[in-house]
């Protein structure tokens, strides 16, 4: 076996010489295309990956990434543990960069909108045409998205030149926050909240598990303050009318109506005024809110707001919201009442941390709506979009279309034609982010770095807009000082260090600095900026009244982010499409939340196709029954409903903004986007949604059960048994991992006898295990992304996947406990992340014909693809459900070029196979073989999955049980710790899970 | 009157024949010319035959997901379909070897259709698991064979065994079946002219009746009929245990041997009588096969459905009695779950519906008993439909449970192996002597110059 060239080697270098000089990574020259590998580029071995160290540039959070190549392609993206905001988690979304980075239906070349349609340009023409457009001395706009410090400076500097205008438009910016920390502290900036030194979390709405602000670094903050690692658990109790995500991770839940988050913040600020904590100059103002009054404005019983009110009252409480979700006509003043609530628990300095000199964002952000009102009135020569997708994300009420079509002259840098730029009269492929120079300001005292990970794709010409513009600003005689963009960040860097690290703390030689902050993706610097310490008078009065909403009925629309894609902007991505929504776990296509109640008044049922109609527009979509929404409420998510964003998103689902009117928050000019009421009528069609769901309930199995905190740590000592005269228990390694209780008759020191402790695992292989602590998973499926990166796994469509054929190997089943939205009470909804538990006792084996399916030596269950056949006999016999089939040639399907992302140390599957978790099998392996060069054991830790590479929350660990000093030997011993459904069926996983761990009191069923 | 006299015998259910020349006559003018009738069902089952090649064909070119299967479901009405078939294929041999080591008298005039249809029933059942599988071009990987790669198939797998035990019962029961024609193949060759008559001589191996053939012939027949039983009960015991020995809630009990052998005799003769009785009607055997042997199938099917029905009560009551909430789950959910409608049509077809069989007027009657086979053939389907898709779509991780709908590809194919079946069955009915004469001659009273003399 080990003579001679390997199979899997002879396949690598076969791969390398053919295919692997297409592209090389950054730091090389240009490359020949289709000469082998005769002498290699620097850095690029053949069959060993490269990273690198970047920031993610999927929203405007800026967590770290790492990106791994494969012969000059990114392949994979994980968390970046290096860095200090994001800890090494990352979100679905981020993970997916790679299917924008390979979508095919990037922009190939520069376009001009000629009379029939868009023609394709050179890019000397292009840049020619921007110029003249820009010199010609119309003033241009710029509508963008939030982008990072350095290239907004680049931007702000190049329309300084040209005395243009920036408008920032990103609909997932918390502006109404913004706006309310201006009025109540008197800075321009964001709160920096400390999730887990929180003990009491309140969130009036905010979704800080999706995508309010920064979604990975506050999930591991929640992990942090929510699991039970040190016998602590914090509370989190989330006020809304309905239980996004985030709210599902809840432990009580208060369904208060959408608007009465100020109404509640002040009554309880005002509750602990009364008991003595002073609010500053609100002081007087909250003592006249009482939580009877906002009880009854709320729809809520009062005495839960009474008891939220002592809990506060213990210190080290935290109150967040109302984010996104709660943009309404009031938002900026309900954010204000939330801040003033956290000032008036003592939470400022302790959880809540408000930077005084701050200037983050883009400096009083020009108004959005006064733009559209110029652009309809020709005050703009040019307008240029970039980042952002109004045309799409406003509603067709605010006029944006027909006020950017009478400007003369619009351009898009996109790298899609998305809705907006396909107004446009010339459109500049943009450069993905991964294949672009950047930076980000993520949190205090951190500078994070976005290098390109692989050179721009060959077969779409794009150009960094930031490269465009220096070029452009050089020839209209601004010159900014830099050729490149690249050239430009790095004096901006050696600019920002300063002299001598005054303003920074960090001295040494920038070039140090700098190579150091590209290995490792960011610097770390000693934040100067003083803290604010109290409120401050406003300087005209706030009116906290509920806001306005429009339409008649008594069904309130909530529109949402999706936390799958945001805004919208990641709807052309397969993976997110078919990755079930977190909540509601339909993929693909759109879906209107309603209460059972509310349906059942409506005479509805599941997959009803009804006609959700506002004053200013109506969708059809069918309806999903959600326990967790109030029955005066129904929500739809943003993102589907594309018109022109690409060959995935097109046509699926449908776009609330068309929905919504005008309305803004009163404070923010954020648009409301809860501000009506909606009808809800049946259409008389049906569908299946396209749902993994077969059932919420655990149907007495227990899958997945719950301990109480109280009851925690009153397992019997098992020790004190052995100690008495060597009769008693010992816990002894199974099998299949994990461990169980054995009785002994003689003395303990005799066991386990020799060769008996591992069962038929040989002393020379380890044993893989994983455990998974529910506790903290919050059923984000970030983990489902990256399992789909990392294994070549396919999607497969809409129509397939209704037919129950997705092909994730992983899965976050989602099971109900506790939800009911009549009254305020505890939430218990379980997440279970469900992959192959690699069974010692494995039902697969025994029953494939031809062993495909196959026990190896250190105890994975494998599936030689191969070998398989096709008898799905195996998948009939797993108790899991874990295997997908191959039903058609999915993997073939794949367009060019997002088959190059395909993982190359991962087999492509292919039509009528089956497969399933391989427990990342060929990260074991190559890790493996690293420590056998070395000459060394594999270190506990040193293998990874995949889907632990991202997990915010450190869920999941991985290891060798075997070894009694790993980690996850020690978590199979948890107390906490089951197998799913191995006392029913001995299977003896080698997934261990451990259990939730609720405040209430748990009943479990089948007991 | 000598037809009186054996009817007069009326204690067994001999036919109404007088003599060997009529045996001869009536067996072997079904040969002779095809009537127009059969054309039209040939042309059909033809057509049958090119849909179900056809639907394979395209399947194998497309994947296997223009069927309508699905996680969980990975099995659905193919399965369904072979282990329909198999069951089809037990009455065969049951008829002519069981009955034939009990010398049970009503046999003779039956057994040839039920062993032709034993033959096609195994090879039409085959044909499914390598229309089932994912990548039929591997699907000789189950056979063990030498190979350089060192590979065997899994030896613990139920579906190794199916291998072993559908081949073996396909080779014991054609041999059978080809053995026990002979004699009369050799009576269709003194008949036959021309082109015929070659193929006559051919197969029928040059048989002359001579006492030492008959002595050879008669020890041969009764050592493969020792050989055959045991099939009968071995092949649908292996073919329950693709099921029993999985862990799936609804097929992992110890009943499921037993239960399968009943159902599978209890469908074969229902199918049986769906043949036997528009060929007696066509081909005009209707002296051949009287009410009494149909009486007599009759029995037997009252028999196995009481012993189906029975199976089907002790299932529900020990998922009951379990009181592990899978098993509990999987059989509320057949009676009360998204399939229904399909677990009452198998109770009623199967367990009520064959109640009637208590009444001998419905047992003499073979319009009724007609009627009532389509309805066990019906049901019996649906009883492998049921223990398979029900099963599979209720196990035991509940957020994993789903439907399967069968698409027109499957139906095409489930349709298509009617017509595959039947297209054998006509050109058999064409081809070889349909009821056995030699035998027949056996019961037909001897022609005895005394007796008949005697009677003038």
């Amino acid at each position: 076996m080990s003579d001679g060239l390997r199979r899997r080697d002879f396949l690598k270098v076969l791969g390398a010489g053919s295919a692997g000089a297409t592209v090389a990574g950054c730091s090389t020259g240009e490359i020949e295309r289709l000469i082998p590998y005769v002498v290699p580029p620097e850095e690029i071995t053949p069959g060993v990956a490269t990273w690198y160290a970047s920031t993610c540039g999927e929203c405007s959070s800026g967590c770290g990434i790492r990106v791994r190549t494969r012969e000059g392609r990114a392949v994979m993206i994980e968390g970046n543990p290096d860095h200090p905001v994001s800890g090494g988690g990352l979100c679905s979304r981020g993970v997916s960069a790679l299917q924008g980075l390979y979508n095919p239906d990037r922009l190939a070349s520069p376009l001009r909108a000629g009379t029939s349609g868009f023609e394709a340009i050179s890019w000397d023409e292009a840049i020619g045409m921007l110029t003249e457009r820009l010199g010609a001395g119309g003033r241009p706009l710029f509508l963008t998205g939030r982008k990072g410090p350095t290239e907004g400076a680049l931007l702000d500097g190049f329309l300084a030149a040209l005395n243009g205008e920036r408008v920032v438009h990103d609909p997932l910016d918390d502006a109404p926050l913004r706006a309310a920390v201006n009025i109540a502290f008197g800075v321009n900036t964001l709160p920096r909240y400390d999730i887990a030194a929180a003990r009491l979390l309140v969130s009036f709405g905010a979704d800080f598990l999706e995508t309010w602000l920064s979604p990975v670094k506050f999930a591991a903050d929640f992990a942090r303050m929510h699991g039970v690692d040190d016998g602590v658990k914090g509370k989190f109790v989330f006020v809304g009318p309905r239980l996004s995500l985030t709210g599902q991770n809840a432990d009580e839940w208060i369904p208060a109506r959408s608007g009465a988050e100020a109404e509640i913040a002040l009554a309880l600020a005002g509750e602990l005024v009364r008991r003595g904590s002073d609010a500053g100059p609100y002081t007087d103002m909250v003592s006249g809110y009482t939580l009877e009054q906002a009880a009854r404005v709320a729809g809520v019983e009062v005495d839960a707001l009474n008891a939220l009110a002592d809990q506060f009252a213990e210190g080290a409480a935290l109150a967040l919201g109302p984010g996104l979700a709660g943009h309404h006509e009031g938002a900026t003043a309900a954010n204000l009442a939330v801040l003033i609530l956290n000032v008036a628990a003592s939470s400022l300095g302790q959880t809540l941390h408000i930077d005084a000199a701050a200037e983050s964002g883009a400096p009083g952000d020009a108004s959005l709506a006064g733009a559209i009102a110029n652009m309809g009135a020709g005050a703009y020569g040019v307008a240029v979009v970039s980042g952002t997708n109004p045309a799409y994300t406003l509603p067709p009420a605010s006029g944006f279309q027909d006020a950017f079509s009478r400007v003369p002259f619009k351009v898009a840098f996109a790298t899609t034609l998305d809705e907006t730029a396909a107004l446009a009269d010339l459109v500049l492929p943009d450069t993905h982010p991964l294949e672009s120079w950047g930076d980000a300001m993520p949190g205090p005292g951190t500078y994070a770095v976005r290098q390109p990970a692989m050179r721009p794709l060959p077969m779409f010409d794009s150009r960094p807009m930031a490269d465009v513009l220096l070029d452009v600003g050089r020839r209209l005689g601004h010159d900014a000082g830099a050729a490149t963009f690249q050239e430009y960040l790095r004096a901006a860097f050696d600019g920002w260090l300063g002299e001598d690290g005054e303003a920074t703390g960090l001295t040494g030689d920038p070039n140090a600095l700098w190579r150091a902050a590209l290995r490792t993706g960011s610097v770390s610097y000693i934040d100067q900026t003083p803290q604010v310490t109290g409120l401050q008078a406003p300087e005209t009065a706030v009116r906290f009244d509920a806001p306005g909403i429009d339409g008649d009925g008594e069904l309130t629309l909530l529109v949402y982010p999706s936390p799958r894609f945001g805004d919208g902007s990641h709807a052309n991505r397969p993976w997110l499409l078919e990755l079930p929504d977190p909540v509601s776990k339909v993929m693909w296509h759109s879906w209107v939340e309603m209460n059972p109640a509310t349906l059942e008044r409506l005479g509805l049922r599941e997959g009803d196709v009804v006609s959700v109609a506002t004053a200013e527009g109506a969708v059809e979509v069918p309806v999903w029954p959600y326990p967790g929404i109030r029955e005066d409420a129904v929500a739809v998510a943003m993102g589907g409903g594309h018109t022109n964003y690409g060959q995935f998103a097109d046509g699926n689902g449908v776009n609330p903004m068309t929905l919504l009117g005008t309305a803004t928050d009163a404070g923010s000019e954020a648009l409301a986007l809860v501000s009506t009421r909606a009808t809800v009528t049946p259409t008389g069609a049906w569908r299946w949604l396209t749902s993994p769901e077969g059932s919420s309930d655990q149907d007495d199995r227990n899958v997945t059960p719950a301990v109480a905190l109280s009851a925690l740590g009153h397992a019997p000592a098992e020790a004190d048994h052995a100690a008495e005269g060597g009769h008693g228990q010992l816990r002894e390694l199974q099998e299949g991992g994990g461990f169980r209780t054995v009785e002994t008759e003689g003395r303990a020191e005799d066991f386990p006898l020799p060769g008996s402790d591992f069962g038929y695992y040989g002393e020379d292989h380890p044993r893989w295990a994983m455990a998974m602590d529910l506790d903290k998973c919050t059923g984000c499926g970030a983990c489902v992304t990256a399992c789909q990166a990392e294994n070549n796994i396919p999607w497969v469509g809409e129509v397939q996947a209704t037919m129950g054929r997705e092909m994730h190997w992983l899965r976050i089943e989602r099971y109900y406990e506790t939800v009911d939205a009549s009254h305020s009470g505890p939430v218990d909804i379980r997440f279970l992340p469900m992959l192959c538990q690699h069974c010692n006792n494995a039902p697969c084996e025994p029953v494939c014909p031809v062993f495909a399916a196959y026990h190896t030596p250190d105890g994975l269950n494998a599936q030689a693809y191969n070998r398989c056949v096709g008898t799905r006999y195996c998948a009939n016999n797993c108790p899991y459900k874990v295997r997908v089939f191959n039903w058609y040639r999915y993997t073939q399907q794949i367009p060019e070029p997002m088959n190059w992302q395909f993982n190359p140390d991962v087999t492509v599957r292919d039509n009528g196979v089956m497969e399933k978790c391989t427990f990342c099998v060929q990260r074991i392996r190559e890790v493996g073989n690293r420590a056998a060069v070395e000459g060394r054991e594999v270190r506990d830790g040193e293998v990874y999955t995949a889907c632990q590479s991202v997990c915010p929350s450190d869920v999941i660990t991985f290891g060798n049980i075997k070894d009694h000093d790993s980690r996850v030997a020690a978590l199979a011993e948890n107390e906490r710790t089951y197998r799913v459904l191995d006392a029913l069926i001995n299977t003896q996983p080698a997934v261990h899970y451990l259990q939730k761990v609720t405040l209430h009191d748990v009943e479990e069923a089948g007991h | 009157m000598a037809t009186a006299d054996a009817r007069q015998r009326g204690a067994l259910p001999n036919p109404d024949v007088a003599t060997y020349e009529a045996v001869n006559r009536d067996v072997l003018k079904v040969l002779s010319r095809p009537g127009k009738g059969w054309w039209v069902l040939f042309a059909m089952a033809a057509a049958g035959v090119a849909v179900f090649l056809g639907s394979w064909f395209y399947q194998i070119y497309q994947g296997i997901g223009v069927s309508g299967l699905n996680a969980p479901v990975g099995w659905g009405v193919y399965i369904t379909t072979f282990v329909f078939w198999v069951g089809i294929a037990h009455s065969g041999t049951l008829i002519s070897a069981i009955l034939f080591l009990f010398r049970a008298p009503w046999r003779q005039a039956i057994y040839r259709a039920s062993e032709a249809m034993t033959v096609f029933a195994v090879m039409t059942a085959g044909l499914f698991p390598l229309i089932h599988v994912g990548r039929v071009w591997h699907a000789y990987w189950l056979i063990p064979y030498p190979n350089s790669r060192f590979l065997w198939p899994n030896f613990r797998s139920p579906l190794v065994w199916d291998v072993f035990a559908i081949t073996t019962y396909f080779t014991v029961s054609a041999v059978f079946f080809y053995l026990g024609t002979i004699p009369d193949l050799a009576a269709a060759r003194d008949q036959a002219r021309g082109l015929r008559k070659k193929f006559y001589q051919v197969i029928s191996l040059g048989w002359r009746g001579t006492d030492r053939e008959w002595h050879h012939f008669s020890k041969a027949y009764i050592y493969l009929a020792a050989l055959a039983t045991p099939l009968v009960l071995s092949v649908h015991s292996v073919v329950s245990w693709d099921f029993a020995m999985a862990i799936v809630p609804g097929w992992h009990t110890t009943i499921f041997a037993p239960y399968f052998v009943a159902g599978a005799i209890f469908s074969g003769v229902a199918l049986v009588i769906t043949l036997a009785v528009p060929m007696r009607k066509y081909f005009g055997l209707e002296d051949y096969l009287t009410v009494k042997h149909f009486e007599a199938m009759a029995k037997l099917c009252l028999l196995t459905s009481s012993i189906v029905l029975y199976a089907y009560m002790t299932e529900y009551f020990l998922a009951w009695y379990s009181g592990e909430p899978p098993e509990r789950g999987s059989f509320w959910n057949r009676v009360f779950g998204h399939y229904w409608w399909a677990n009452w049509i198998m109770l009623t077809c199967n367990g009520l519906v064959p109640l009637m069989l208590w009444f001998k007027r419905v047992r003499r009657s073979i319009a009724a008993l007609f009627v009532i086979s389509i309805f066990i053939n019906i049901g019996m389907w649906f009883e492998r439909y049921v223990i398979i898709v029900t099963s599979l779509s209720h196990e035991y991780e509940p957020w994993a449970w789903g439907l399967y709908r069968p698409s027109y590809v499957e139906m095409g194919i489930l349709l298509g192996s009617f017509a595959w079946f039947g297209f054998w069955f006509l050109l058999f009915t064409r081809l070889l002597p349909p009821v056995a004469i030699a035998e027949m001659k056996e019961v037909v009273p001897p022609p005895m110059s005394s007796r008949k003399e005697a009677a003038t």
